[in-house]
Protein backbone atom coordinates (compact mmCIF):
# COMPACT_ATOMS: atom_id res chain seq x y z
CA UNK A 1 0.00 0.00 0.00
CA UNK A 2 0.93 3.48 -0.63
CA UNK A 3 4.15 4.20 1.56
CA UNK A 4 2.43 2.86 4.55
CA UNK A 5 1.01 6.55 5.49
CA UNK A 6 -1.10 7.01 8.98
CA UNK A 7 -4.39 8.01 8.20
CA UNK A 8 -7.32 6.51 6.25
CA UNK A 9 -7.24 6.88 2.18
CA UNK A 10 -9.14 5.43 -0.71
CA UNK A 11 -7.88 2.71 -2.24
CA UNK A 12 -8.99 1.36 -5.94
CA UNK A 13 -9.06 -1.59 -7.23
CA UNK A 14 -10.51 -4.23 -9.67
CA UNK A 15 -13.69 -5.92 -8.57
CA UNK A 16 -14.51 -8.83 -11.41
CA UNK A 17 -18.47 -10.02 -11.39
CA UNK A 18 -19.76 -13.44 -12.65
CA UNK A 19 -23.08 -14.17 -13.14
CA UNK A 20 -23.14 -17.93 -12.26
CA UNK A 21 -20.45 -20.19 -11.43
CA UNK A 22 -19.38 -21.11 -14.83
CA UNK A 23 -18.65 -17.11 -15.31
CA UNK A 24 -21.18 -17.27 -18.34
CA UNK A 25 -21.45 -13.43 -17.78
CA UNK A 26 -18.85 -11.57 -16.38
CA UNK A 27 -17.42 -7.94 -15.84
CA UNK A 28 -14.69 -5.84 -14.23
CA UNK A 29 -14.81 -2.60 -12.72
CA UNK A 30 -12.97 0.06 -10.73
CA UNK A 31 -14.03 0.24 -7.31
CA UNK A 32 -12.65 1.79 -3.90
CA UNK A 33 -11.89 0.50 -0.76
CA UNK A 34 -10.49 2.65 2.83
CA UNK A 35 -7.31 1.22 3.53
CA UNK A 36 -5.35 2.72 6.45
CA UNK A 37 -3.53 3.09 9.72
CA UNK A 38 -5.38 4.54 12.25
CA UNK A 39 -4.29 5.17 16.14
CA UNK A 40 -4.67 2.60 18.44
CA UNK A 41 -3.27 2.61 22.28
CA UNK A 42 -3.42 -0.11 25.14
CA UNK A 43 -3.03 0.55 28.89
CA UNK A 44 -3.70 -0.64 32.36
CA UNK A 45 -7.54 -0.55 33.07
CA UNK A 46 -8.41 1.90 35.42
CA UNK A 47 -9.88 0.66 38.89
CA UNK A 48 -13.58 0.99 38.31
CA UNK A 49 -12.77 -0.86 35.09
CA UNK A 50 -11.12 -3.76 37.56
CA UNK A 51 -14.21 -4.23 39.57
CA UNK A 52 -16.80 -4.12 36.85
CA UNK A 53 -15.12 -7.00 35.35
CA UNK A 54 -14.60 -8.71 38.34
CA UNK A 55 -10.29 -8.61 37.85
CA UNK A 56 -10.15 -9.48 34.61
CA UNK A 57 -9.75 -6.91 32.28
CA UNK A 58 -6.67 -5.59 33.57
CA UNK A 59 -5.69 -4.50 30.07
CA UNK A 60 -7.48 -1.36 28.27
CA UNK A 61 -7.70 -1.01 24.69
CA UNK A 62 -8.87 2.32 22.80
CA UNK A 63 -8.68 2.05 18.91
CA UNK A 64 -9.86 3.71 16.27
CA UNK A 65 -10.14 2.06 12.54
CA UNK A 66 -9.89 3.11 8.84
CA UNK A 67 -13.80 3.34 7.86
CA UNK A 68 -15.97 3.73 5.23
CA UNK A 69 -17.54 7.24 5.58
CA UNK A 70 -19.38 7.84 2.40
CA UNK A 71 -20.38 5.22 0.24
CA UNK A 72 -21.94 5.15 -3.29
CA UNK A 73 -23.57 2.41 -5.67
CA UNK A 74 -21.55 1.57 -8.81
CA UNK A 75 -23.74 -0.61 -11.89
CA UNK A 76 -21.12 -3.09 -13.31
CA UNK A 77 -22.28 -4.02 -16.97
CA UNK A 78 -21.75 -7.87 -16.99
CA UNK A 79 -20.88 -8.73 -20.79
CA UNK A 80 -22.39 -12.25 -21.97
CA UNK A 81 -20.52 -14.98 -24.78
CA UNK A 82 -21.64 -14.19 -28.29
CA UNK A 83 -23.48 -10.85 -27.37
CA UNK A 84 -26.62 -11.94 -25.49
CA UNK A 85 -28.14 -9.85 -23.16
CA UNK A 86 -26.17 -7.99 -20.67
CA UNK A 87 -26.74 -7.68 -17.11
CA UNK A 88 -26.24 -5.18 -14.79
CA UNK A 89 -25.39 -5.90 -10.93
CA UNK A 90 -24.75 -2.76 -8.40
CA UNK A 91 -21.84 -2.98 -6.11
CA UNK A 92 -20.55 -0.28 -3.31
CA UNK A 93 -17.49 1.99 -3.92
CA UNK A 94 -16.29 3.96 -1.27
CA UNK A 95 -16.08 7.67 -1.71
CA UNK A 96 -14.80 8.82 1.49
CA UNK A 97 -12.64 7.27 4.48
CA UNK A 98 -12.24 8.39 7.94
CA UNK A 99 -10.75 6.69 11.03
CA UNK A 100 -13.56 6.08 13.43
CA UNK A 101 -15.27 3.20 15.86
CA UNK A 102 -14.00 0.47 15.04
CA UNK A 103 -17.50 -1.39 14.30
CA UNK A 104 -16.79 -5.12 13.65
CA UNK A 105 -18.82 -7.86 15.89
CA UNK A 106 -15.45 -10.55 16.19
CA UNK A 107 -13.27 -7.07 16.95
CA UNK B 1 13.39 7.05 21.37
CA UNK B 2 13.39 10.92 20.07
CA UNK B 3 14.43 9.62 16.33
CA UNK B 4 11.13 7.95 15.69
CA UNK B 5 8.57 10.63 14.54
CA UNK B 6 5.31 9.89 16.03
CA UNK B 7 3.44 11.65 13.59
CA UNK B 8 4.36 8.92 10.93
CA UNK B 9 4.99 6.06 12.73
CA UNK B 10 2.61 3.32 11.68
CA UNK B 11 3.11 -0.22 13.42
CA UNK B 12 2.58 -0.93 17.17
CA UNK B 13 5.32 -0.29 19.87
CA UNK B 14 5.90 0.02 23.42
CA UNK B 15 5.75 3.37 24.85
CA UNK B 16 5.73 4.98 28.33
CA UNK B 17 2.49 5.50 29.69
CA UNK B 18 1.64 7.70 33.33
CA UNK B 19 -1.43 6.80 34.87
CA UNK B 20 -2.92 7.47 38.56
CA UNK B 21 -3.37 4.29 40.66
CA UNK B 22 -6.03 4.68 42.64
CA UNK B 23 -8.35 2.48 44.76
CA UNK B 24 -10.76 3.51 47.29
CA UNK B 25 -9.71 3.68 50.96
CA UNK B 26 -6.26 4.98 49.85
CA UNK B 27 -4.60 7.64 48.14
CA UNK B 28 -3.19 7.98 44.81
CA UNK B 29 0.08 6.89 43.05
CA UNK B 30 1.41 8.13 40.01
CA UNK B 31 3.17 5.66 37.90
CA UNK B 32 4.88 5.53 34.82
CA UNK B 33 5.26 2.11 33.14
CA UNK B 34 5.57 0.57 29.26
CA UNK B 35 2.31 0.34 27.54
CA UNK B 36 1.20 -0.18 23.72
CA UNK B 37 0.97 2.39 21.18
CA UNK B 38 0.64 2.75 17.40
CA UNK B 39 -1.38 2.51 14.67
CA UNK B 40 -2.56 -0.75 12.89
CA UNK B 41 -3.37 -1.16 9.28
CA UNK B 42 -7.01 -1.91 9.23
CA UNK B 43 -9.80 -1.46 6.12
CA UNK B 44 -13.13 -1.83 4.89
CA UNK B 45 -13.80 -3.54 1.23
CA UNK B 46 -16.97 -3.52 -0.81
CA UNK B 47 -18.00 -7.07 -1.79
CA UNK B 48 -20.61 -8.19 -4.11
CA UNK B 49 -22.21 -10.84 -1.56
CA UNK B 50 -23.97 -9.98 2.00
CA UNK B 51 -22.93 -8.24 3.84
CA UNK B 52 -21.68 -5.89 0.90
CA UNK B 53 -18.22 -4.76 3.12
CA UNK B 54 -15.55 -7.23 4.26
CA UNK B 55 -13.26 -5.80 6.67
CA UNK B 56 -9.93 -6.54 8.45
CA UNK B 57 -9.14 -5.25 11.95
CA UNK B 58 -6.28 -5.09 14.38
CA UNK B 59 -5.58 -3.04 17.29
CA UNK B 60 -2.71 -1.94 18.84
CA UNK B 61 -2.15 -3.98 21.97
CA UNK B 62 -0.36 -6.18 24.24
CA UNK B 63 1.47 -9.27 23.22
CA UNK B 64 3.82 -9.80 26.48
CA UNK B 65 3.41 -9.11 29.91
CA UNK B 66 4.26 -8.85 33.42
CA UNK B 67 2.03 -8.15 36.33
CA UNK B 68 3.54 -5.79 38.97
CA UNK B 69 2.58 -5.18 42.30
CA UNK B 70 2.86 -1.66 43.85
CA UNK B 71 2.09 -0.02 47.35
CA UNK B 72 -0.52 2.58 47.52
CA UNK B 73 -0.28 5.28 50.39
CA UNK B 74 -2.13 6.46 52.70
CA UNK B 75 -4.82 3.50 52.84
CA UNK B 76 -7.30 2.89 55.64
CA UNK B 77 -6.46 0.56 58.14
CA UNK B 78 -8.72 -2.35 56.91
CA UNK B 79 -7.97 -1.87 53.03
CA UNK B 80 -4.92 -3.77 51.17
CA UNK B 81 -2.74 -1.14 49.82
CA UNK B 82 -1.55 -3.43 47.12
CA UNK B 83 -2.16 -2.70 43.51
CA UNK B 84 -1.14 -4.59 40.56
CA UNK B 85 -0.92 -3.64 36.83
CA UNK B 86 0.12 -4.94 33.90
CA UNK B 87 3.47 -3.56 32.11
CA UNK B 88 4.30 -4.73 28.53
CA UNK B 89 6.90 -6.40 27.44
CA UNK B 90 6.47 -6.43 23.89
CA UNK B 91 3.43 -5.35 21.57
CA UNK B 92 1.70 -6.10 18.64
CA UNK B 93 -1.46 -5.52 15.93
CA UNK B 94 -3.79 -8.25 16.76
CA UNK B 95 -7.71 -8.86 17.51
CA UNK B 96 -8.72 -7.10 21.17
CA UNK B 97 -8.79 -10.07 23.65
CA UNK B 98 -12.29 -9.53 25.26
CA UNK B 99 -11.63 -12.20 28.05
CA UNK B 100 -8.67 -9.93 29.42
CA UNK B 101 -9.03 -6.85 27.63
CA UNK B 102 -11.67 -3.56 28.01
CA UNK B 103 -12.24 -3.13 24.56
CA UNK B 104 -12.75 0.17 23.18
CA UNK B 105 -13.58 2.10 20.30
CA UNK B 106 -14.40 5.92 19.77
CA UNK B 107 -15.58 7.89 16.72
Amino acid sequence: HEGLAPGCHLYPFNVTIHSDRRSTCRGTHLVYACVGYCESSAFPSRYSVLVASNFTHNITSASRCCTISKEAKVKVRLDCPRGRHHDEIEILTARACRCDMCRKSRY
Amino acid sequence: SPSVNLRRFTGCAVREFTFLAKKPGCGGLHITTDACWGRCETWEKPIVDPPFIDSFQRVCTYNASRLVTVRLPDCAANVDPSYSYPSALSCECGVCQTRTTECITSA
